[in-house]
């Protein structure tokens, strides 16, 4: 048997047969569940069937209002729930990344010119320690339960991470090429934007890539706990009346969005940096 | 007249420990200064202190009798490792210093400067020819080239900017045998063309006598730092001398030992 061997080469059928094995089998036993409870019980929603399934997603995403049934299709999708909650939360996420760039300088900084290094790393290390849901009921006290408590959670919980992720890149860069820099005439500031973070920058976006979860986290918890719109916001509301018709879809619909966003960075950074080899 | 570089009295200690002790060296405009000595012995400290990269714990340094604290323009380098910017194509990399030099970052987005950078990018193709690389090589990234391809650019890089020095540490020392042959040549002929004064630094005892006019030989027999135990312009017998002090700094680690040894 050639399972657990290490030199085995797989196939191309064999790979494409096994890899997608795992999402048919759990896709089959969901549905052999389902099927099961509802032959026990026809109003069973705790599993729900794919017809429940499809009239959850057809709710959230087509239905007309009450007298705009002669609306076109486009127009009932951009007023439906789905949408209007993925705006709702692409706005937080896009605003929090946005956040992050700020970070990434900071890191370089901290970095690259020793006084801001001692003046920010102890502080940032501390501040890297706080687990950012402990201070949710803080941050409610402080800035309300709008918008800018939701991203200051995302921006305590991820930025030090990407502060300090950016600074070990920064070190990492041997020193022969700071002086190399200097000697062709650059100055302090060609040598940390010119050489320094451009030769890191396929790193840092990785670094940001790999922390996108930890965005979502963030950005959820925020939505659950208060607000009044937003992916996660309908997912807790669903809950209280036992919407698994519409939560299931929702929760597949935010996994499908953070894979499309990952896969854009990740050709995006390819493309941009065609030098880049990951190790 | 003032020598280019003025090493005097110069020595590096890290945390206790001596590395360089009293080293006095003067090189004049123009030669061709090679420096050996075993691994550990401060060759490339000796080197970052010419660069101004680092500061001795006593004694001084001064390039045309003045004192520099900091890597400039003036002092070209390429190190062993590392000697090219990674992100940047060949073209790029020789037209860096240029361009930094002329062009402060935000002054980028001018006419002034897409007219330059031409210009900088016809110096850079007729030095990439003069070192033996074709117009294609320069749309080239760093590691889709050989090692002496690699080390070519970067003395390109180095040189475009007319540099009064040029340091060069174990630049050939990752090649494979034939192709260092070359570079050597070929660093030999830029030296003769250009004039420049470098400093070259090795381990490789056959390679000091064929590059430089003068050796300097650093070695540390009692332990106290690397002190000058050569300094010496080339001859033909240059090579055994050499070779003699070096089997003795190997054979003989500490002063003790030769004791033992003779007693
Ligand atoms: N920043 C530092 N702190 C402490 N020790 C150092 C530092 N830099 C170098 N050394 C030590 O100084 C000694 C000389 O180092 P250097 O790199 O100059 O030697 P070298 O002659 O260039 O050796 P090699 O042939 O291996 O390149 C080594 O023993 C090294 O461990
Ligand atoms: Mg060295």
């Amino acid at each position: 048997m050639k399972l657990l061997e290490i030199n085995a080469q797989p196939s191309r059928t064999t790979t494409w047969l096994l890899s997608w094995f795992l999402f048919a089998a759990g896709i089959t036993a969901y549905f052999v569940t389902a099927t099961k409870r509802h032959r026990e019980n026809p109003d069973d929603r705790v599993v729900p069937t794919l017809a429940q399934m499809s009239e959850g997603v057809y709710n959230a995403t087509l239905k007309p209002e009450e007298g705009a049934e002669n609306q076109s299709a486009w127009t009932r999708f951009s007023n439906s729930m789905l949408w209007q909650d993925t705006k709702a939360s692409g706005r937080r996420f896009l605003i929090s990344m946005a956040l992050l760039f700020p970070a990434v300088l900071l890191g370089l900084h901290i970095g690259v010119f020793p006084y801001v290094g001692v003046f920010f790393l102890r502080f940032i290390l501390f501040f890297d320690k706080i687990i950012a849901l402990s201070v949710l009921p803080i941050l409610f006290i402080a800035f309300g339960i709008d918008e800018l408590s939701k991203i200051m959670l995302i921006v305590i919980g991820v930025t030090p991470t990407i502060i300090l992720d950016t600074f070990n890149l920064t070190r990492g860069v041997p020193e022969e090429q700071i002086v190399k820099g200097f000697t062709l005439g650059a100055s302090q500031f060609d040598v940390a934007y010119r050489v320094i973070l451009k030769q890191i920058f396929p790193r840092v976006l990785n670094s940001i890539r790999l922390n996108l979860k930890a965005v979502m986290l963030f950005l959820f918890a925020g939505e659950m706990i208060a607000s009044s719109d937003g992916l996660a916001f309908r997912i807790a509301l669903l809950r209280r009346n036992m919407g698994m018709n519409t939560i299931i879809p929702y929760v597949l619909w935010v996994a499908l969005l953070l894979f499309l966003v990952d896969l854009t960075m990740r050709v995006l950074n390819r493309k941009l940096h065609p030098w880049f080899r990951e190790e | 007249m003032t020598p280019l570089i003025t090493i005097d009295d110069v020595s590096v200690a890290y945390s206790n420990k001596t590395i360089l002790n009293d080293i006095n060296i003067e090189v004049m405009a123009g030669e061709f200064v090679v420096v050996i000595g075993q691994t550990g012995c401060g060759k490339s400290t000796l080197l970052r202190l010419v660069l101004g990269q680092e500061q001795p714990s006593r004694g001084r340094i001064l390039i045309e009798g003045c004192a520099h604290d900091h890597p400039d323009r003036h002092r070209g380098y390429v190190p062993q490792k590392y000697s090219l910017f990674p992100d940047k194509t060949v073209l790029d990399n020789i037209t860096f210093g240029p361009e930094v030099e002329e062009f402060a970052m935000f002054n980028r987005f001018t006419p002034r400067f897409r007219r330059s950078r031409r210009e900088f990018q016809e110096r850079a193709f007729e030095l990439l020819r003069h070192m033996g690389l074709s117009e294609s090589d320069g749309a080239k990234y760093p590691d889709q080239l050989s090692g002496g391809m690699q080390q070519r650019v970067a003395i390109a890089q180095a040189l475009v900017m007319q540099p009064k020095i040029l340091l060069m540490d174990e630049a050939f020392s990752a090649l494979d045998p034939g192709t260092r042959d070359e570079m050597q040549m070929l660093i030999r002929r830029l030296w003769r063309e250009t004039g420049t004064t470098i400093l070259f630094v090795t381990h490789n005892i056959s390679e000091a006598v064929i590059l430089g006019t003068r050796v300097i030989m650093l070695a540390n027999p009692d332990g106290s730092g690397s002190k000058v135990i050569l300094d010496s312009e080339v001859y033909d017998g240059l090579l055994e001398r050499i070779g003699g002090l070096w089997q003795l700094g190997q054979r003989a680690p500490s002063p003790s030992l030769c004791v033992t040894a003779a007693s």
